[in-house]
């Protein structure tokens, strides 16, 4: 029941990911991040299996920021998501494919543009402008619809992630311990 | 049998050189003149099409190859060398880049898969380096067009304005004096043919010689239209016809 979703913005991508981290009948923590920064503007956000989640996000991390010490130069959003949907296609004909699901926030420095990508487990992968993975995409994608425009402005983005938040809240039947919003855009990735 | 191969060739002398490497620079220096021109907004890549006959159909015969649509290649010395390094470039492109990232490598990147395929000639077992030195010329988004020189050691040199073959070092003098921050790409290859006739034996015609740009995107080149948001290659070569109708001009 992780809570993932992402809109963007004129100018930026807001992620937000819920803090509760779950485990049979308790809730370890309050305070969980399911992100990982993997390169200066690109936000890798995921979901699904324990375990899977962590090990695959950091083995994306570890690789672009390797190709960026490499060759001394940042991977833009969609080359990073192609190479994330590309390593899960080769895990889904493996003995135990990774059950994880992805959300890619990322600001594009050559189109100066904001970029949200959607992949899933099985490797199905679309650019879009809004998003959400699990039961949260069944309330929050109807809210998103009705008030998301192209090219809003930070606030406003960040109040249609606020409705969405308390749709989730109302309709949730988990106490998911509210999100934590992070932004990306030209200076980067920061938390709000 | 095997053993007797299956040390290096390249093993450093007493004077601290690589002796064969050394003689794969020679094997350069006496091949046909190449030279690449950087422009403001373009590369260009000009080779001499020397051949011993005048029976050899020379329009069957390419010196300068596309690596990917937006990065070319001209070289100095051994044909079968080159055409082994073009073969190797343009797979990794797509094995080791395009194939993950879902877009071209930048020039820099493909520069140092080549150049690393190079070194590895000089420090494997049973094989000799190539006899080759390249120029790899093209344009990426992050950095803008870019030129390269690859030597069968496996270094590599980004240039301004550089010659390598047999007239390398009466044409760089001739460059050094005429390139300059503003060059625009006509000018460019302007420059590129006032070059090649210094060091061009024979006739020089659009049949003898060749021409190889990385200019704006050729929408034209594409094979197709109607698709959104993609760019034509940016490579391409001089017609015969072209690098005619320039020479009339010089």
């Amino acid at each position: 029941m992780d809570v993932i979703l992402g809109l963007t913005t004129k100018d930026a991508v807001i992620v937000a990911t819920s803090m509760a981290a779950v485990r049979g009948v308790s809730i370890l923590k309050a305070d969980d991040d399911k992100t990982r920064v993997v390169a200066p503007h690109t936000l890798v956000a995921y979901t699904g299996e324990a375990g899977d989640t962590v090990q695959f996000a950091e083995y994306v991390q570890a690789n672009i920021q390797l190709h960026g010490m490499r060759n001394e130069t940042e991977l833009s959003p969609p080359a990073i998501t192609s190479f994330v949907r590309s390593e899960l296609a080769k895990s889904l004909r493996s003995r135990k494919p990774y059950q994880v699901n992805i959300l890619i926030g990322g600001y594009d420095t050559a189109t100066e543009k904001p970029y949200l990508c959607w992949v899933d487990y099985l490797a199905s992968r679309a650019q879009v402008p809004y998003a959400a993975h699990g039961y949260a995409a069944y309330y929050t994608l109807s809210l998103l619809d009705r008030w998301h425009k192209k090219d809003i402005s930070l606030e406003e983005g960040m109040k249609i992630m606020e409705m969405c938040v308390a749709e989730l809240r109302t309709r949730l039947p988990i106490d998911f311990k509210g999100v934590q919003i992070k932004v990306i855009d030209r200076d980067g990735v920061r938390t709000v | 049998m095997a053993d007797r191969y299956s040390f290096s060739l390249t093993t450093f002398s007493p004077s601290g050189k690589l002796v064969q490497i050394e003689y794969a620079f020679q094997a350069v220096n006496q091949g046909v003149t190449s030279l690449g021109i950087k422009a403001s907004n373009g590369v260009v890549l000009a080779t001499e099409k020397k051949s011993t006959s005048d029976l050899i159909d020379a329009s069957s015969l390419s010196k300068i190859s596309n690596i990917t649509p937006d990065i070319g290649m001209v070289y100095s010395g051994m044909g079968p060398d080159f055409r082994v390094l073009v073969d190797k470039a343009r797979k990794s492109s797509h094995t080791n880049y395009k194939r993950i990232y879902n877009e071209y490598p930048p020039t820099r990147i493909l520069v140092q898969d080549v150049a690393r395929t190079m070194q590895e000639a000089t420090q494997s077992g049973g094989v000799r380096p190539y006899g080759v030195s390249l120029l790899v010329g093209g344009y990426d988004a992050d950095n803008g067009f870019s030129l390269y020189q690859v030597d069968p050691s496996g270094t590599y040199f980004p240039w301004k304005a550089t010659a390598i073959g047999k007239g390398s070092t009466s044409a760089k003098t001739f460059l050094e004096k005429r390139w300059t921050e503003d060059l625009e790409l006509e000018d460019a290859i302007h420059i590129a043919l006032l070059t090649l006739k210094e060091s061009v034996e024979g006739e020089m015609n659009g049949n003898t010689v060749e021409i190889g740009v990385i200019g704006p995107a050729s929408d034209h080149l594409l094979g197709f239209e109607g698709v959104k948001n993609i760019q034509g290659p940016r490579f391409r070569k001089l017609s015969p016809q072209e690098i005619d109708d320039r020479l009339d001009a010089i």
